[in-house]
This record gives C-alpha cells, sequence and structure tokens, in this order.
C-alpha cells in the first residue's frame, strides 16, 4: 500500500510540474464539452434549396413557399442561366425544386402537373430525410388548396416520447459529450505516462526497484483517476449551465460507474503506452480508440442499434458505449442500481480486462529485463 | 541553386533514414487508414432495425391483431413482449427491456367498426432521443401503410381529386443512396490532417529533445531547407496514405471517381502541408514531444467536430458555421467528394482550392517562421 502510494505521488509530481499539461487538463474539457454538446444536431435543417418556377404564377408561388414555410429548408436565390442540374453540381443548393410550366392550369383543369425534386445525394441520410420531407410537404400542399378529401382518420397516433419530449439537441448531445470528454483525456494521460517512462529508459529503476507490477500500474493510474474525477465535477457544472444538467438523486450510481470509466479509459491508454513504448504510437493509439472508434461508434453520433451485428461487438468493447448509457440514463431518468447494473458490469469486465492486458504486458517486460 | 538542392537533398536522406528507422511510426501511419475506412464504411448506417416493441393489447380482437401484424411486417420493430396492463409495460420500458410501446384500448375494433378513429397510444423512450425519432418516423410510417391496407380491404381508392399534384424526387450523383460513400470520404480527409499534424510535430520536436538540433544548427543549411526536407517524407508518406485510403474505398465500398484526379492530387498535396504545418507550429511552442503531440491533440477533435464530414456544416448552428470557415479540413471534405461522387468542374471548387491554398501557405510560413526563432 505504502509503495503504491509513493509511486502515485511520484506520478502526481511530474503531472504537476507541467502547466501546460494542467491547464489543457482543466480548460479542454470544457472547450470540448461545448463544442461536442452543441455542434452537432439531430434535426436536419437550413438545406439550401432552388426553386425554378417555369409557371410563375400565384399557386406555383404558393408552392414553393411550402418549402420556404418549412424549417428544414432554406430557399436560396439561383442564377437563371445556370440549368437546375448545374445549380446541383456546382453545389449551390443541395436540392432543387422544379415546377413546370402551365402547372396553375393544368391544376385547374383536374390534369395532374407533376412537380419534381431534384436531390444531391452526396449524403445520403440527407437525401433519404429530403425525400420523405418533399412527399409530406407536398401532401399538405394538397390539404391546403382542398386538392384532397380529408381522408377519413381510422387510427389515430398519440406518440408520446418519454424523458425527452421534445427530443432536445442540448439534452441528447450534451449528455453525450460528458463520455466523449472523459474518455480522452485520461485515457491520454495515462498512455503519455507510461509511453514516457519507456522513451526516458526510467521504466528499468521501475523494474530494478522491489515495486511489484500491480503496484507499479495502480500507483501510476491513482493520480489521474483523481484527475478525471475533477473534471466531472467542472464539466457537470458547465452542463448544468448550458444542457440542464441536473444532480441525479442516486449520484451514487454516476459516481461509480465514473470510476470505472475513468479506470478503464486510463488503462487502455496504459496499454497502448506499454505496447508501442513511443509517446507519438500511444498518442495515435487513443486518437484512434478513445477518439475516432467512440466518436462514431459509441453511441453518441449513431445510435448503437444500427450498427450491423458483424461490427456491433466493436461498440461493445468501448467503455463509452457503456458510459454514455449510463450518463443519459441517470441524467435523463434518475435511473437506479437495479436498472443501471449491466451497463456498470460491463464497465467494471472492461476495466478488470483492460488491467490484466496491462499486468500481463508489465510481466513479460520485467522478464525480458 | 545547385548548392541548395544539394544541402536538401543530403538532410532529406538524413530524415528518410530515420524515418526508416523508426517501424512503428510507418505502421501507425498506413495500417489505420484501411482499418478505419473499413469500419466506418461499414458500421454506419441510418437504418434501425428490429427495435423491441412492447404490445398492450387490451382489445384483443381480430382487428387488432392484424393491425399488430402490419406494423411488424418490415424489420423495423419486432414484438418482444406482450402485456396484459399499461402499467407492466411502463415498468418494462424502465427496466430498458423495450425501446417503446403502443397501447391498443378496449374500444378499439368497436370504434374501427363505427367510423370513428381509434386512438392508439404510443410510448417511445427518447434518453435515446436519435433512436426515438427515428422510431416515431418508422412508426408513422408503418400507420400509413397500415391505413392504405385497411382502405383497400374495404374497397376505398386513394382519395385524390382531379388535379392533385405529385411529387417526382430524383437522387442525383447517388441514386442507390449508399451511405458508405459519405463517410469515407469524409474519414479520408480527416486522415489526412490527423496523421499529417500528428507525425509531423513528433518529429520536429524529436530534435529538440535529444539535442540534436544544436548540430543541425551548426551545418551550413538554412533553417527553410532544414524544415523542407524534415517534412518531404512526411509529406510523400501522406500522399500514400492518400492514395491507400481511395484506393480502399473504390474497391471495397465501389466509391465512383468522377471528377478530376489531378485536382484530387492538388488538394490532397496542399492538404498534406496545412496538416504538417499544424504540426510543426504546435511543436515549435511546445517544450517537449508530449507538449506537442498534446496540443495536436486537442487541435485535431474540434476540426474534424466542425468539418461536416459526419453532419452537414449547414445545420450547425451560426457561430460554428462561422468557425468552421478557417478551418482548412472543411475545403479539403468538399473537394474529395466533389471529384469523387460528384463531378463538379474546377470553377466550382476552385474556391475550395484557393482556400486550401492559402491556409496551406498560411500555416506553413507561421510554421517557417516560427521553426526560425527557435
Amino acid at each position: 500500500m505504502k509503495k503504491i502510494l509513493a509511486q502515485a505521488n511520484k506520478e502526481w509530481m511530474q503531472l504537476r510540474r507541467d502547466r501546460l499539461l494542467l491547464a489543457l487538463g482543466v480548460l479542454m474539457p470544457l472547450v470540448l464539452l461545448f463544442l461536442y454538446g452543441t455542434s452537432q444536431s439531430l434535426q436536419l435543417r437550413n438545406v439550401p434549396v432552388a426553386a425554378y418556377d417555369y409557371d410563375n404564377s400565384v399557386l406555383s408561388r404558393a408552392y414553393i413557399e411550402t418549402y420556404g414555410a418549412a424549417i428544414t429548408f432554406r430557399l436560396v436565390p439561383h442564377d437563371p442561366q445556370k440549368s437546375p442540374e448545374s445549380t446541383l453540381l456546382y453545389g449551390d443548393a443541395r436540392a432543387v425544386l422544379i415546377i413546370p410550366a402551365n402547372f396553375d392550369r393544368d391544376v385547374r383543369r383536374g390534369s395532374h402537373p407533376r412537380v419534381q425534386l431534384l436531390i444531391d445525394g452526396t449524403d445520403a441520410n440527407t437525401g433519404t430525410v429530403l425525400k420523405n420531407m418533399a412527399r409530406s410537404l407536398n401532401a399538405s400542399f394538397l390539404k391546403k388548396n382542398n386538392l384532397t378529401q380529408p381522408s377519413p382518420v381510422l387510427v389515430r397516433l398519440e406518440p408520446r416520447l418519454w424523458f425527452n419530449p421534445g427530443l432536445s439537441n442540448a439534452i441528447y448531445f450534451g449528455t453525450g459529450a460528458l463520455a466523449m470528454v472523459l474518455a480522452l483525456f485520461p485515457a491520454l494521460l495515462g498512455a503519455l505516462s507510461v509511453a514516457r517512462e519507456y522513451e526516458l529508459g526510467n521504466i528499468i529503476q521501475a523494474y530494478a526497484s522491489s515495486l511489484s507490477g500491480f503496484q507499479w500500474i495502480v500507483g501510476k493510474s491513482i493520480p489521474y483517476i483523481i484527475l478525471g474525477f475533477v473534471e466531472l465535477v467542472i464539466c457537470f457544472a458547465l452542463g448544468m449551465l448550458i444542457f440542464d444538467y441536473h444532480i441525479p438523486t442516486d449520484p451514487s450510481v454516476l459516481l461509480v460507474a465514473t470510476f470505472f470509466y475513468l479506470v478503464a479509459g486510463i488503462f487502455y491508454g496504459m496499454l497502448f503506452g506499454n505496447a508501442t513504448g513511443t509517446q507519438s504510437a500511444a498518442i495515435q493509439g487513443v486518437q484512434m480508440g478513445a477518439f475516432l472508434l467512440a466518436l462514431l461508434l459509441s453511441g453518441y453520433l449513431f445510435p448503437v442499434r444500427n450498427i450491423p451485428d458483424s461490427f456491433r461487438w466493436i461498440s461493445y468493447t468501448l467503455p463509452a458505449t457503456h458510459y454514455i448509457v449510463v450518463v443519459r440514463n441517470c441524467l435523463l431518468r434518475d435511473a437506479e442500481w437495479n436498472i443501471m447494473l449491466r451497463p456498470i458490469t460491463a464497465l467494471a469486465v472492461l476495466s478488470a480486462i483492460f488491467f490484466a492486458l496491462n499486468m500481463l504486458q508489465v510481466r513479460k517486460m520485467q522478464f525480458k529485463g | 541553386m545547385s548548392d541548395f538542392l544539394r544541402r536538401y537533398w543530403a538532410l532529406t536522406v538524413k530524415e528518410v533514414q530515420q524515418l526508416m528507422r523508426n517501424r512503428g511510426l510507418l505502421i501507425q501511419l498506413l495500417i489505420p487508414p484501411t482499418v478505419v475506412l473499413i469500419v466506418f464504411g461499414y458500421a454506419l448506417n441510418p437504418e434501425v432495425r428490429h427495435l423491441r416493441m412492447g404490445v398492450v393489447d387490451q382489445s384483443m380482437t381480430p382487428q387488432s391483431r392484424a393491425f399488430v401484424d402490419s406494423l411488424t411486417e418490415n424489420e423495423s420493430f419486432d414484438v418482444s413482449q406482450r402485456f396484459l396492463s399499461a402499467k407492466d409495460a411502463e415498468a418494462a420500458l424502465n427496466r430498458l427491456q423495450l425501446e417503446m410501446f403502443i397501447v391498443i384500448p378496449t374500444q378499439f375494433a368497436r370504434d374501427l367498426r363505427a367510423g370513428q378513429p381509434a386512438n392508439l397510444q404510443l410510448v417511445i423512450d427518447a434518453v435515446d432521443a436519435n433512436t426515438a425519432q427515428i422510431s416515431r418516423g418508422y412508426m408513422q410510417q408503418g400507420m400509413m401503410w397500415a391505413l392504405s391496407h385497411y382502405n383497400s380491404w374495404n374497397g376505398l381508392d386513394p382519395l385524390v381529386r382531379p388535379g392533385a399534384v405529385s411529387i417526382d424526387s430524383t437522387v442525383l450523383y447517388n441514386p442507390g443512396l449508399v451511405t458508405p460513400w459519405y463517410y469515407v470520404t469524409g474519414i479520408m480527409a480527416v486522415l489526412m490532417f490527423i496523421n499529417g499534424s500528428l507525425v509531423a510535430s513528433a518529429l520536429a520536436v524529436k530534435e529538440k529533445e535529444t539535442g540534436t538540433i544544436e548540430q543541425l544548427l551548426m551545418t551550413p543549411a538554412q533553417t527553410a531547407e532544414m524544415l523542407l526536407a524534415k517534412t518531404t517524407p512526411v509529406f510523400v508518406l501522406l500522399m500514400l496514405v492518400l492514395m491507400l485510403a481511395l484506393t480502399v474505398s473504390v474497391l471495397v465500398f465501389d466509391l465512383p471517381f468522377r471528377g478530376s484526379f489531378v485536382l484530387f492530387v492538388v488538394s490532397g498535396m496542399f492538404a498534406a502541408l496545412a496538416g504538417i504545418g499544424i504540426g510543426v507550429t504546435l511543436a515549435t511552442v511546445s517544450k517537449s514531444q508530449q507538449q506537442a503531440q498534446l496540443l495536436t491533440f486537442f487541435v485535431n477533435p474540434p476540426l474534424t467536430l466542425l468539418s461536416g464530414m459526419g453532419s452537414p456544416i449547414d445545420n450547425m448552428p451560426w457561430y460554428f458555421q462561422k468557425i468552421s470557415i478557417v478551418n482548412p479540413l472543411r475545403y479539403l471534405v468538399q473537394i474529395i467528394r466533389g471529384v469523387t461522387i460528384k463531378d463538379m468542374p474546377f470553377n466550382a471548387l476552385w474556391p475550395d482550392l484557393a482556400a486550401l491554398v492559402a491556409f496551406s501557405i498560411i500555416l506553413f510560413a507561421i510554421s517557417a517562421w516560427r521553426f526560425r526563432k527557435q
């Protein structure tokens, strides 16, 4: 125990001397939390659409106005010399609405005019959404202009969205952001502290001392766990200001989950530090695992459920996936222990696995040394 | 001039030799792009399938069962559990065993027969707001479908009046709406920047840390030559990474290449320069390799998030849209998408290319200036 504390103390001294590191440790999480929490959006908004009105009648303008009124679209002017295709090709608009000549006359005399919407399919998701949106805007135009009989509503759906009724971006991404921020820093520090020992050659001293691998690993991680909790407090305070965080009725769930999450992150980072022995490679490992993989596969941006079965196991090996579940449930519905047991167990198991891998590496090294 | 070339060549050879000895660096530069591209290309999918739905059928009639059947006909919803009361379903939702449940009231069949609208309650767990939003949309579509079925059973025709307008949506460039194309092109660009800045900052500080920088300063080489020689091998490697990423995307995901290859290569070169410039600049302001890498590590997430690689820039709050104007990565993403998925002509892409060139020159100039100052 004493040895562990001594190792922790040494680590802390090293950390404290690095002013830049500490400044980054306090400032960057705040900036990143803000960025992660506010830059992404669930709803598609302000998609630039150009309207080519070859009819120029009251009715055709009314049709275009349904697009102007929808929050999804933003009407943009276009060069009348350019063809609709080239407007799309040049990227001036992401969709082009074309209203044929004689639109108004055709409506009045009972033939069925066809309006065309050209969609830029570069972003396939947006393309799908725009396609559906066009259909419902068309339906609303028909209804407004009395071109359709009110269909007898046979079944009326009453959707209730529990826990986030407004589907608020701030709540959704704000909670995910906490997990993203806490994934980055502890993992990074762990990776750096280990890799540095290898680069400077100090690791030999650790081997030569009476310190066991277990004591070395645990001692090294303690200061970073504490730092992680400090980060949690700072980020939580910011979250209460801008993302409507509130302290859950049973904070122990969140605290225990955070503990395992931090531990898993630090051990994951140390794993890379041990394996590569160079700081730049360790950072890149963390960059891939804790940033890119976590950003895209943890459920922060895209639901984990969407990922095909053959790739979903990757999500489940990321601590961030489980931690996001805990954070969202704790902050939105005050989840209690019995419900959150599964993700927390997963976090504990993951940290145990990362720890065991660290032990294995250290043992192998010591034998070699 | 020949002196310059001679010195430049000698320094470059030295850098290449140093780099070749650093196997780890080579591996970390070349392997991740391939793996990352394939994983993300396959894994990112907007379709939600097999959502766990609970059913509280209080009506217990052929009509209600037919209705549930028609909802679950596609793969979006699975009826995972049936409940006798809404209370039980609520409890299951709270235990995370369900994503949603529907409540079919007792008078469902009676209302239908009487020609009155029957009410259905749908409760969705919106803790994961993204899934909730998608499943609500699916449910509404499923309802429309079930409704049209019901109408055709009863001999009711679609209710359009003469003169009704219809809409034809045509998707250009990607008519099959293949999702991976969007992500692989975005990730390709991100990899150039992340790798470029990380490796360059590592290399630039290394001399300072090992103390060999004094030896370098004593040689007749100018700082500009030193910097050029230092970045040449990294630059070549980055271009290799870009070609590798493009090959993987084309072979694995059938990414089309419709535009100008020259434009692709040229913008890739300037992006590599910009990435290296960021790395070297950050390296010169920091004292150790660790600090340099940390700084790059924190510069990269904002660059990535505000580049439009994952979600469109139009969709961001206005202040982020303004900030993204000074993000060089944004322009690379636009150009790569413009020449692969679309066939954007040069006079549509030149503003992006000009911005990229400007940024790379500015960043590289700053890095040269900072490099000289030390």
